[in-house]
């Protein structure tokens, strides 16, 4: 069962999944291209401007994942929207089951593209020279990427498996609370509440802490 | 006797208007269960409930022994089901949906799919999205009689569908049933198909389920008598009399609705002084518009 | 054979195809030993149930026309010339009854439908 799952959620992120893992692969490639690392003479090297560039190019990354958590998820229901839930319904596996199986079947696509980003990394960072002091974070990066893709994924599973009105409520729901913090801000009313809550969500230990910071491939 | 569906005093609501039930529906084991009824009678309504797809406000449902909708994945595994919306997935193939549908049937026979599928004459390669509707037709058959279950739930399996693809897919179905003895409960509002198929039929109307009896009960039930000089009151018939109204032709003829009707009966009309001329068989057709039209008459039987 | 049998005739289908199967006998169309298409082959050509079939085969089997082998099929049997004249003497009969009743129906005496008959008999010799 879990095969048959996977191969049909292969089949409808195929394409999305090839697009990611090619830029997944050439942003390590780009980043050290854009921060001067592969140029040839060290002395030249403005170590602190360089070291920028590799934190402002490494944020494609978050965005890279949360692109993949995205797709993925939305292609494992997509084809269930359609049919209102029925087929999957009217299977002789109990819901959470099936769930888990979709789940599971997203998962798993992650793999390609995370090994793309670490392919990226070992092409990129492999062959450099750098001076002591500096190392580099091509493995963790790639860790990274997994798991913000991994809770991007979810997030936005657990949203896209209720029926297209609980994700348009919550949708809805998440579009007030932005707006309603944007229209309190301009009146400078700085919400405490607000903040709060985003330190809860974006700090550590918040679920998607993963996906702030710096994503440095050099680093000191 | 066992039963492939029951129902105990199955209720449901939506809105302020659709009511259904209480509903008490038996289906025997190994029967072709034809479920008749006009549109908005409630009838794809019932099989939700049955298989669980929708919550009833209260009664319960066993299907094939299981209780629905808590043991719905065992139930699902020996169920095929044909809805009256398609509900496959769209961007898989043919092919492609066949290998999902068995990797979840225990039972699936990918030697019977393989046949049907040239039965049917369907591609493996076409989309389902692109397929015709009588393609999406008899996929749906197919699916549903390659996972070998011992009930297949049909919902209006053959609406919309030209007569060779309505006579290919019942063909299959037959052929299916003839060996493996599995129950049938197949809606429809085509009267003419279930006559000849269903041994037992039940009637819903206006979300209740108004009759629930063996095919030759139903088509010789109910009669037409063609009677002449009955006096306004006539007490107590033997037979059940659903209605009585003018005929056309000569005045004082007149034709009454019965039901329950047997040929010792014609001398009650000698006994009320009337001439009992003609008793008219009605088809299934005829007898479910009769029945539905005294069933709908407040005081009618 | 069965092309014509219609389920909205008040004569129940099993007996429309008994009928027919015991009339094929009676002509001679089936001689002992030819086997009848199998309960699975004619419901569904026909999109009956197929307990319908089995009704029929049995009842004709209770007749002593057909007996049905168990795992091969049902197979006719041997039937008497005088069986076979009986089988005809009685649809002939039925034949001759329901078109009396039908006679009736439209106010067309039995005499009238007699000469009718000889008539179109005639008609038919030439």
């Amino acid at each position: 069962m879990f095969a048959a799952i996977c191969r049909i959620q292969w089949k409808a992120s195929v394409t999305a999944l090839a697009l990611l893992a090619a830029l997944g692969f050439m942003v390590p490639l780009l980043t050290v291209q854009q921060a001067g690392f592969s140029a040839g003479d060290r002395r030249g090297w403005d170590l602190i401007g360089m070291l920028s560039t590799v934190e402002a190019t490494g944020t494609l990354f978050p965005v890279l994942a949360v692109i993949l958590g995205l797709t993925l998820a939305v292609g494992a229901w997509s084809a269930d929207h359609q049919g209102e839930h029925v087929y999957a319904l009217t299977l002789p596996v109990p819901r959470w089951h099936y769930v888990l199986l979709r789940f599971g079947a997203g998962l798993l696509l992650i793999v390609p593209v995370a090994v793309a980003v670490g392919a990226g990394c070992a092409v990129a960072l492999g062959s450099l020279d750098l001076p002591t002091g500096l190392r580099t974070y091509g493995g963790a990066v790639t860790l990274r990427f997994a798991l913000a893709a991994t809770v991007s994924y979810a997030a936005t599973f657990a949203l896209a498996a209720g029926t297209k009105r609980t994700a348009a409520a919550v949708l809805a729901g998440l579009m007030t609370l932005i707006a309603l913090a944007l229209i309190l801000e301009t009146f400078g009313v700085s919400p405490a509440v607000v903040e709060r809550v985003m330190n809860a969500v974006f700090a550590r230990p918040g679920p998607f802490e993963v996906l702030v910071g710096p994503w440095a491939v050099i680093g000191v | 006797m066992s039963y492939a569906i029951e129902t105990h005093e199955l209720q449901y609501r939506a809105g302020k208007t659709f009511e259904l039930g209480p509903l008490n529906l038996r289906v025997p084991a190994g029967a072709i269960y034809g479920f008749l009824g006009p549109n908005g009678s409630g009838k794809t309504t019932t099989i939700r409930l049955c298989l669980g797809l929708l919550r009833a406000g209260r009664g319960g449902v066993r299907v094939l022994g299981h209780d629905v909708p808590s043991q719905a994945p065992e139930m699902f595994a020996r169920v095929g089901y044909v809805p009256e919306r398609p509900h496959l997935y769209p961007t898989l193939t043919v092919r492609e949906a066949l290998a999902l549908h068995g990797a979840f049937h225990r039972r699936w026979d990918p030697a019977a799919a393989a046949d049907l599928l040239d039965t049917f004459r369907l591609e493996g390669d076409t989309r389902i999205g692109r397929l015709s509707k009588g393609e999406t037709g008899k996929l749906l058959m197919l699916l549903a009689l390659a996972q070998r279950p011992d009930l297949l739930v049909l919902d209006e399996p053959t609406d919309g569908l030209d007569p060779v693809v309505r006579r290919d897919v019942l063909m299959a179905l037959i052929d299916f049933v003839s060996e493996s003895g599995a129950t049938v409960f197949i809606s429809s509002h085509l009267v003419h198909e279930l006559e000849r198929i269903c041994d037992w039929v039940g009637v819903m109307d206006r979300g209740r389920l108004v009759a629930e009896v063996p095919m030759h009960s139903f088509k010789n039930g109910i009669k037409r008598l063609r009677v002449r000089n009955a006096p306004a009151q006539a007490g107590d018939p033997p037979f059940v009399l659903l209605a009585r109204e003018r005929g056309d032709g000569a005045s004082g003829t007149e034709v009454w609705v019965v039901r329950g009707w047997q040929p010792t009966m014609r001398q009650y009309f000698e006994g009320i002084g009337a001439v009992l001329q003609d008793v008219v068989d009605l088809d299934l057709e005829e007898g479910f518009v009769e029945l539905l039209r005294t069933a709908r008459v407040p005081g009618g039987a | 054979m069965f092309d014509d049998i219609d389920p909205r005739n008040p004569i129940p289908l099993y007996d429309q195809i008994a009928a027919r199967i015991r009339l094929a006998v009676a002509s001679g169309d089936l001689v002992e030993g030819d086997s009848l298409p199998s309960v699975r082959q004619l419901a569904a050509r026909l999109r009956i149930n197929p307990a319908t079939v089995v009704q029929a085969y049995r009842a004709l089997e209770r007749e002593g026309f057909v007996e049905m082998r168990q795992g091969s099929g049902t197979y006719v049997r041997n039937v008497s010339t005088d069986r076979r004249r009986q089988t005809r003497d009685d649809q002939a009969a039925r034949l001759a009854r329901d078109l009396l009743a039908e006679a009736a129906r439209l106010g067309i005496a039995g005499t009238e439908v007699a000469r009718a008959l000889q008539r179109e008999m005639g008609a038919r010799a030439q």
